[in-house]
């Protein structure tokens, strides 16, 4: 399941995608304007760029930055970075698989319907960029609805 | 122009015009006409299935070699048939020139499936244009054809070898018999290399081999593992390279401390090296194949084990010498050559006098100075281009040909490793027939 951090981290793209082409934003400021704390929030922007999803520019007018077209950022690319293998529990995952203790792994009926919801969910978050999900819910998406 | 409606001309008779033509003939629609032209007039031996070297094999095991990827058994039932009792377990090599006998059957039984639904024709290719319902191939000796559509299936090809003519291509007509003691030089350190080892062993060659690469690196050995399980969930796809690298690292540090072996890992992650390969950005696709393909490739592209052991021995006896050096160039001297070397992380150059220098240095990319007529003239016509990273032909997700404007063919379509830009992990047999198998059924309906 999504953890705080894999949500944190996909909030703060969604606002880094809003900035205007080429612009950084400051943690703190990011960290503020989304309700995130700010440590955490450094953690998370490390591991992003670690992955390639941001970049950094240190000093005065320094900050973080999209690092490729938010239409090119897929969120289960960036879920799989900060949250590990798509899994909704955590024997259901082929990588990092941990057993559960009170079963077996191939008869347990549980795991084998979890396995096909992992991939369910990687459909879903593989096939939508950034762009689509900042485009999701927030206010100009429901004053649409309520003009539609 | 009368194009018949659901005709197809493909072009280029080597494994990737075979595989296609099979999948399409699977399709039982009477009115689904395939027309195969080859140039060379021998179907199923293109570059990779014509050797005539008895120990050219091929470089998979039979059992991964079907033409059919929902019977996966097709080609190992063929070879029962053909060689009984010979193999015992279809994790066997064969030789190359019995894969392209078996893709001479495959394409045989295809055309026998309705009469009159195949053609096959021994000839070249020159230009192919398109109209707004079709194509028109225009053949070299000046007749043309129609149909609805055409699939560029021109597979591998070799370009002129290096060196200003000076290096040959092994088993070229220029690789002509050397006297068994004399010195030479072999650029490049994949699977071509090993063969133009192989054709030198043959010949009971005894003189000093030296193999120069930029890494020094050997193609691995296979080994009977099975692969490891990978869902696309587990996968971290549209990663930096140093993120994907270290992931890959440690699930093989992983496995094999659970006793489990790196193929297991290599393999296993085999169904998505193209959406791996296209959840990249550009720099990310180039950065890759700067510093990591050699890496890769001898891991991926791997050899027999007899064969690799063959060559390790000749390594270990000094005759094969590996060189990990940047080619330089190479002059005339005497009867034979004489070649500058940079050894790797150095400025120092050096020059080597041998009788041959064969140039292994792998397959063409560059489609602009591509050796095929009708590649040359479709990229003259702006009818094709290179695709962003300069390795192959640019095409769309659906094989269609992409114009010099950018413009998305409607008629022309490409299979095999010209896709290579887009899809990358598309050289050996198990992805092309996917590639088939998903034209067909588009083209089919």
């Amino acid at each position: 399941m999504l953890t705080k951090k894999g949500k944190y981290g996909l909030k703060a793209l969604t606002a880094l995608s809003r900035l205007p082409e080429g612009q950084l934003t400051g943690v703190a400021e990011l960290a503020q304007a989304n309700a995130i704390p700010k440590k955490f929030l450094d953690a998370i922007l490390a591991e992003l760029r670690n992955a390639g999803f941001v970049r950094s520019r240190k000093g005065k007018l320094g900050g973080y930055g999209l690092a490729r077209p938010a239409a090119e950022i897929m969120i289960g690319h960036v879920v799989r970075v900060l949250d590990g293998p798509l899994a909704p529990i955590p024997c259901a995952s082929r990588t990092r698989y941990q057993p559960c203790e009170d079963c077996d792994v191939e008869t347990c009926q549980v795991r084998h319907l979890m396995l096909d919801v992992r991939n369910a969910i990687a459909q879903v978050l593989d096939q939508t960029s950034l762009t689509q999900m900042a485009a999701m819910g927030g206010a100009e998406a429901v004053e649409q609805s309520l003009t539609a | 122009m009368s194009a018949a409606n659901k005709s197809i001309i493909i072009i280029g008779g080597g494994a990737s015009g075979v595989l296609l033509a099979a999948h399409l003939l699977r399709n039982p629609d009477p009115d689904l006409r395939v027309t195969l032209v080859e140039r060379q007039g021998r179907f199923g031996q293109g570059l990779a299935y014509s050797a005539l070297q008895r120990d050219h094999r091929v470089n998979v095991p039979a059992r991964g070699m079907s033409a059919f990827a929902d019977d996966p058994e097709h080609f190992w039932r063929w070879l029962q048939r053909r060689e009984p009792g010979r193999h015992a377990t279809s994790w066997t090599f064969v030789p190359r020139r019995v894969y392209g006998a078996y893709l001479e059957h495959v394409l045989r039984e295809a055309g026998e499936s309705l009469p009159g639904r195949l053609r096959v024709l021994s000839e070249e290719v020159d230009a192919v244009r398109e109209s707004k319902t079709g194509v028109e191939v225009a053949l070299a000796n000046g007749t043309s054809l129609v149909a609805r559509w055409a699939a560029l299936a021109v597979g591998h090809e070799t370009q002129p070898a290096r060196g200003k003519g000076i290096a040959v291509r092994a088993t070229s007509d220029r690789d002509t018999t050397l006297p068994p003691d004399s010195p030479v030089m072999i650029l490049g350190s994949g699977l071509s290399m090993v063969d133009a080892w192989v054709s030198l062993s043959e010949t009971k060659h005894t003189g000093p081999v030296t193999v120069v690469s930029r890494n020094g690196l050997l193609p691995q050995a296979h080994k009977d593992v099975a692969p490891i399980t990978i869902d696309a969930a587990d996968v971290p796809f549209g990663t930096s390279l140093t993120y994907i690298t270290r992931w890959f690292r440690e699930l093989i540090a992983e496995t094999e401390a659970n006793g489990g072996d790196w193929r297991s890992v290599v393999d296993g992650l085999r169904p998505f090296n193209q959406r791996l390969w296209q959840s990249w950005p550009d720099h990310e696709k180039r950065r890759f194949l700067r510093h990591l393909r050699p890496w890769w490739n001898v891991h991926r592209h791997r050899l027999p084990p007899d064969l690799h052991a063959g060559l390790v021995r000749a390594v270990e006896s000094g005759q094969v010498e590996l060189v990990a050096a940047e080619f330089v160039g190479i002059e005339r001297q005497g009867d034979g050559a004489r070649a500058t070397i940079r050894p790797r992380g150095t400025e120092r150059r050096e020059t080597i006098d041998v009788a041959r220098v064969y140039d292994c240095g792998g397959v063409s990319v560059d489609v602009t100075a591509s050796a095929n007529p009708v590649i040359r003239q479709l990229i003259t016509a702006g009818s094709a281009r290179p695709d962003p990273l300069h390795i192959g032909l640019d095409v769309d997700e659906q094989t269609a040909l992409i114009a010099g404007d950018g413009t998305v063919s409607q008629h022309i379509r490409v299979v095999g490793p010209l896709t290579r830009g887009r899809f990358f992990e598309i050289e050996a047999i198990p992805d092309i027939r996917v590639q088939c198998a998903k034209l067909a059924a588009t083209l089919g309906t």
